[in-house]
């Protein structure tokens, strides 16, 4: 299978604190690829960094072969359009119509006629279980249904790759679901390669193809959901099952009391 | 030693933003220019026409009610004030002079870019400061759309043509304010009142305050926009750049009008 995006040994810093520590994975044509990790652990900064939005420190990503990283901004653009990308938050714009939301990237990069516009935007919401709805508002609707707006603009330009930043959040579990089924769908149908960023471990299990585990920065676990399911590394164990014991810890033990309070060279 | 060393580094925290600032201003106002006048040359989409005249309307037509008011009044306020001084000499028929004068060169422009640079540069630093933080800037950057022509370029531009425009209106209806004062309150003949008004009013007075006029839109476009986009956290985030996106400009517009008059008075005498 062909390898869509490559990215390698990245490094991030914000300030003296490091976010993204050496990640290297490469994610093949077709395929739906998990990216999960508690809160803080860089997830967000890494889909930032895939997407172009951020530049990282060190290393680089390069989709289908161009370093987004390196090239100029013009370039950028140009790599854009052959990827979409569904914002935690759907990111719709308030003052365009639901229609005019879809349309928005055919208007920008195409100069195909406005009946043709129409025609488009009319399947790709029909995709998405969203016939009739183009002259809504993005505050008239649902929070799902701005979801698969949104997936219908990501859509828009019929992309090879779309990205997801947490697509079940703050939905309740049956729209969650639906949105999953979407991605499944689109995925099979369309033949696009998904990169999902998620913390909701039955979402994750059941889109997934391939998973990665972050924790602190580093990748600790790559495989595929059978295989993670059973993996032996306690960090993965904890995170998949949402233990509070183990060896990420949220409890401050005695030890880091006293080191916290009278610094490093506390004698417990 | 120590002491001295902390007050420098003390000081540098304190430039350091300052001109960290004026470089992105700088940034943004090179790429309005790059947007608005080589990117049409060399083939790429510049201004969204669409966005350009909904945003003329907003800042042209919408404002049309809130100038009449405000250039009214201060009108009528400098003939008032006028006439009081001018009494004293007997010479209150120049009263519409002194107002069509000082309106035209000085209180027109600066009092259009106050109520606009409240009005407009306020709301578009909350409008953008929202986009970028429900991530709408972001969503525009990702499908390879540059925020700056679709949301910047037209909202400069917009107010680059209408605050020009406005401030003619105003200097027109404060005149009005003047004569309504003169005429009703001080019982100067109207058609005296109206010629000392033009007779002492010369085109350069006119051309110079429009100058200043279009010198206050460029300030008040580049700072609310560049508020707007730098917008971090929240709600709390875009009170705070909407309150010193309004604050910056109107203390931007008056430094530049004083520095205006003065190359006017010294270098175009």
């Amino acid at each position: 299978m062909n390898t869509v995006i490559q990215v390698q040994n990245i490094h991030k810093w914000f300030g003296s604190r490091k976010i993204l520590d050496g990640i290297t994975f490469d994610v093949c044509e077709g395929e739906t690829l998990v990216i999960m990790g508690g809160s803080g652990c860089g997830k967000s900064t890494l889909l930032k960094i895939l997407i172009g939005l951020l530049e990282p420190d060190e290393g680089g990503v390069l989709i289908f072969g161009d370093d987004m990283a390196s090239v100029p901004e013009d370039q950028k653009n140009r790599i854009r359009k052959k990827f979409g990308m569904l914002f935690q938050g759907a990111a719709l714009f308030n003052s365009l119509a639901v229609g005019e939301n879809v349309a928005l990237p055919l208007k920008e990069h195409t100069s195909l006629d406005e009946n043709i516009v129409r025609i488009i935007v009319k399947v790709k919401l029909e995709l998405v279980g969203l016939t009739g709805f183009e002259s809504l508002k993005p505050y008239q609707i649902s929070g799902g249904m701005k979801k698969r707006v949104a997936l219908a603009r990501a859509i828009a330009l019929d992309p090879k790759i779309v990205f997801y930043d947490e697509p079940g959040a703050g939905l309740d579990p049956i729209t969650a679901r639906v949105i999953d089924h979407l991605i499944m769908d689109l995925t099979k149908k369309l033949k696009i390669t998904s990169v999902v960023v998620t913390h909701e471990m039955k979402s994750a299990f059941r889109i997934a193809d391939r998973m990665i585990v972050l924790h602190q920065g580093k990748v600790v676990a790559c495989d595929t959901p059978d295989k993670i399911q059973n993996s032996t590394n306690p960090y993965v164990q904890q995170f998949i099952h949402g233990e509070i014991d183990g060896p990420i810890s949220f409890q401050e033990t005695r030890e880091h009391y006293l080191k916290g309070i009278l610094g490093e060279n506390a004698e417990s | 030693m120590i002491h001295l060393l902390h007050f420098l580094e003390s000081i540098e925290r304190r430039i350091n933003p300052f001109f960290i600032e004026v470089a992105r201003l700088t940034r943004l106002s090179q790429n309005f220019l790059y947007w608005t006048l080589v990117a049409p040359v060399i083939g790429k989409r510049g201004l969204r026409r669409h966005s350009f005249i909904e945003q003329l309307v907003f800042v042209g037509n919408e404002s049309v009610f809130i100038m009449f008011l405000v250039a009214a009044s201060v009108g009528a306020v400098l003939a008032l004030q006028a006439a009081y001084q001018l009494k004293q000499f007997g010479a209150v028929l120049y009263t519409g002079a002194l107002v069509s004068v000082s309106m035209t060169r000085e209180l027109g422009p600066l009092v259009t870019a106050i109520v606009i640079a409240g009005r407009v540069g306020a709301s578009v630093t909350a409008e953008i400061g929202t986009m970028k933080v429900q991530e709408e800037v972001d969503a525009l950057t990702t499908m390879g759309i540059p925020p700056v022509p679709f949301l910047v370029v037209p909202r400069i531009l917009a107010i680059l043509i209408m605050l020009p425009c406005l401030t003619v209106l105003g200097n027109t209806i404060g005149i009005f304010g003047g004569f309504l004062i003169g005429v009703l309150g001080l019982g100067i003949e109207p058609a005296i009142y109206l010629h000392k008004s033009f007779d002492a009013l010369v085109q350069k007075d006119i051309i110079t305050g429009i100058a200043k006029s279009i010198v206050f839109a460029l300030l008040i476009g580049i700072i609310s926009t560049h508020k707007g986009l730098s917008v971090e956290g929240g709600a709390e985030g875009v009170g705070r750049a909407t309150t010193q996106s309004v604050v910056l400009s109107i203390i931007s517009i008056i430094i530049s009008d004083c520095l205006c008059t003065g190359i006017f008075y010294y270098v175009f005498p």
